[in-house]
């Protein structure tokens, strides 16, 4: 009873000085909102790469155009030494290679009735559906034959379906890429957000897109599946020779292009994320601090200006608990004002910044109370033992 | 007996110099007395109230409230008394500014843990007491300095405790709102109340059945 009397007490209070009660617990509101956004970047990143790994697999190893350097000097920007004929090799040769899927990607347009749509057009072969875990949604995917014809086919990823038809099937309709006319004779199920959304994009014949839209013969990479993931040593040394020696490079120059396995390379996304993590619960940790500082300096002007009424309520037989408690409620009143603040703008944050589908991770906002709770307790207890041990008489005749 | 001083002595340090402001204290007040404590200021007056108060302890001597030596109780059961035993009524009023009537009359059922509903109820009665029931919900800045001190006689019987303290209870009164006071705590001494005002107001002392003379921190005449 006590206590719910300390509580509409505090609450007065604090109502009685209403900006400087606000003012007070902004700190403790950014500290929190920032853990809030921080722990929903992690678990949407997290998830997306969950995501890709379980679609990709561990056995795939990504092969992209690098740069030519000698003794450290680049001598030349060779983004087009990889080309279709080198991914033949790579299957022809290697005994760990299962299946290589040759990619060239470039912008482009796409229209439909007047609808225009800037996007990525990928060039590539049938495997890529079974190598990427994609699905069809409707329709089929194009096949070797269309391949090597330069068919002018497309399957469309399930953005440009969307932005292009709308609820229309997109089936059998013609649209123009780039101005060419294409049968569109597919589209993708929706794989969800991930960085560079992999649903907007349209998917072409690779000699299609390198032909007839673009003009190049290069690759933009090539996915080499390994037949098992233990053979990883065996399949980067086939890379590097069979490569190395299409390239004609000399001993002395390095490699015109980079070997990835897709998990690690997620792997130091991840790294890089929780760098970034430790970074902004740092920064919410000193702005938890200086909250926390906020509260204990607005509790010692309080408890100041209070003096008397302080004095007053031991004259008519507070006891030292209950002046301790009173005023360890205000602050911690103060903490749990923020929190929820802090609560409130972390997830409009989120929501802002990552999307809407933003988890709010309930343990976390539950977390997010007790520290605010605890930061209030912290802060006011100097202030409130202070106010508790003043000299009675001293305090009531305080002016 | 309700109260017992013996030998009460109260020193001050005022930086080096010891002040004694109270010396060798004897003093009995038996229950239902009304009593004026008077001399001039520095004569101890106050000091003695705060002892009787339990506001302040006597640094010798022995002090017993209603049998009970409460010289040496901690501070948790000294508070205890302060809130069952004792009620203030001082010279500036000292109410809580930010609550209303009814709130500060509520204050010591509070620390005695009294439930809301029967607290409310003390109150209101304790309110209807001093004639201001329509002035519950008001806060002090919205009452005059007698209803401000009607509301503080009202908030040190609402405990019914046996010793009601009077700092001056008139001091900050014009001469016709402090007769409507005395009124009132003669009427609480008729009704059983022990009553100890302190004074120094010839007209006032007058009121009291017993004078005690306070004179350089001893009594003169009791």
């Amino acid at each position: 009873m006590v206590a719910l009397e300390s509580l509409r007490i505090a609450l007065q209070s604090l109502w009685a000085n209403p900006l400087r009660s606000f003012l007070t617990l902004i700190g403790i509101a950014v500290g929190i909102a920032a853990v809030l956004h921080v722990v929903g970047l992690g678990t949407v990143t997290q998830r997306s790469i969950n995501e890709r790994l379980e679609s990709m697999g561990t056995n795939v190893l990504l092969i992209r155009p690098g740069y030519s350097h000698m003794r450290g000097v680049r001598t030349a920007e060779s983004v087009d030494t990889l080309t279709a004929d080198d991914a033949r090799q790579l299957l022809a040769e290697s005994q760990v290679i299962s299946v290589v899927v040759p990619t060239y990607s470039g912008q482009g347009n796409a229209e439909f009735q007047g609808v225009n749509w800037q996007t990525r057009i990928t060039g590539t072969t049938p495997e890529h559906l079974e190598v990427n875990n994609d699905a069809l949604s409707v329709g089929r995917f194009f096949t070797d034959r269309e391949v090597a014809e330069r068919s002018r086919v497309a399957v469309l990823g399930d953005t440009v379906r969307a932005e292009l038809f709308g609820g229309r099937d997109p089936v059998g309709a013609d649209i123009r890429i780039n101005s060419q006319r294409f049968a569109v004779i597919g589209t993708l199920e929706a794989k969800g957000e991930s960085y560079m959304n992999p649903d907007d994009q349209i998917f072409v014949p690779l000699t299609t897109a390198q032909q007839r839209l673009f003009g190049m013969d290069s690759l933009s990479s090539i996915l080499a599946v390994m037949r098992d993931s233990a053979d990883f040593e065996e399949a980067l040394f086939d890379i590097e020779t069979i490569l190395r020696r299409r390239h004609r490079l000399r001993a002395d120059r390095e490699n015109d292009f980079q070997v990835r396995r897709q998990d690690f390379f997620l792997a130091a996304i991840q790294d890089t994320n929780r760098e970034i993590a430790r970074f902004v619960l740092v920064i919410a940790g000193v702005s938890l601090l200086v909250g926390g500082l906020g509260i204990a300096n607005v509790m010692l002007v309080s408890i100041t200006e209070r003096t008397r009424e302080i004095g007053i309520r031991r004259a008519l037989g507070a006891n030292r608990l209950h002046i301790l408690v009173q005023f360890l409620t205000e602050a911690m009143v103060l903490g749990i004002a923020g929190g929820l603040l802090g609560v409130a703008g972390g997830a409009s944050f989120n929501r802002l910044q990552i999307g809407t589908d933003a988890p709010l991770s309930w343990d976390w906002v539950g977390y997010s109370f007790a520290i605010c709770a605890g930061i209030g307790v912290l802060a006011g207890a100097y202030p409130a033992t202070r106010a508790a041990w003043a000299n009675v008489l001293d305090a009531l005749r305080y002016e | 007996m309700l109260v017992r001083l013996e030998a009460v002595t109260r020193t001050f340090q005022m930086g080096s110099a010891p002040v004694r402001a109270l010396r060798d204290i004897d003093l009995e007040i038996e229950h239902n007395e009304y009593v004026a404590i008077t001399g001039p200021s520095g004569s101890g007056k106050s000091t003695l109230m705060n002892i009787l108060g339990c506001l302040d302890r006597p640094t010798s001597g022995r002090f017993l409230l209603d049998g009970r030596d409460v010289s040496l109780l901690p501070d948790r059961q000294l508070s205890r008394v302060r809130n069952e035993l004792v009620g203030f009524v001082f010279q500036t009023f000292n109410l809580l500014p930010r609550a209303t009537a009814l709130r500060n009359v509520e204050t010591p059922l509070v620390y005695a843990g009294i439930p809301a509903g029967r607290r409310r109820a003390l109150a209101r009665e304790a309110l209807d007491r001093v004639g201001l029931s329509d002035r519950a919900q008001h806060r002090p800045n919205e009452m005059s300095g007698g209803q401000r001190q009607r509301v503080a006689i009202a908030r040190a019987l609402v405990n019914r405790p046996k010793l009601v303290l009077a700092d001056e209870p008139t001091g900050n009164l014009d001469s016709a709102t402090g007769r409507e006071i005395m009124e009132i705590l003669d009427g609480l001494h008729a009704e059983g109340n022990t009553i100890l005002m302190v004074t120094h107001e010839r007209y006032i002392a007058e009121h009291a059945r017993r004078e005690i003379r306070l004179h350089d921190g001893a009594i003169r005449s009791a």
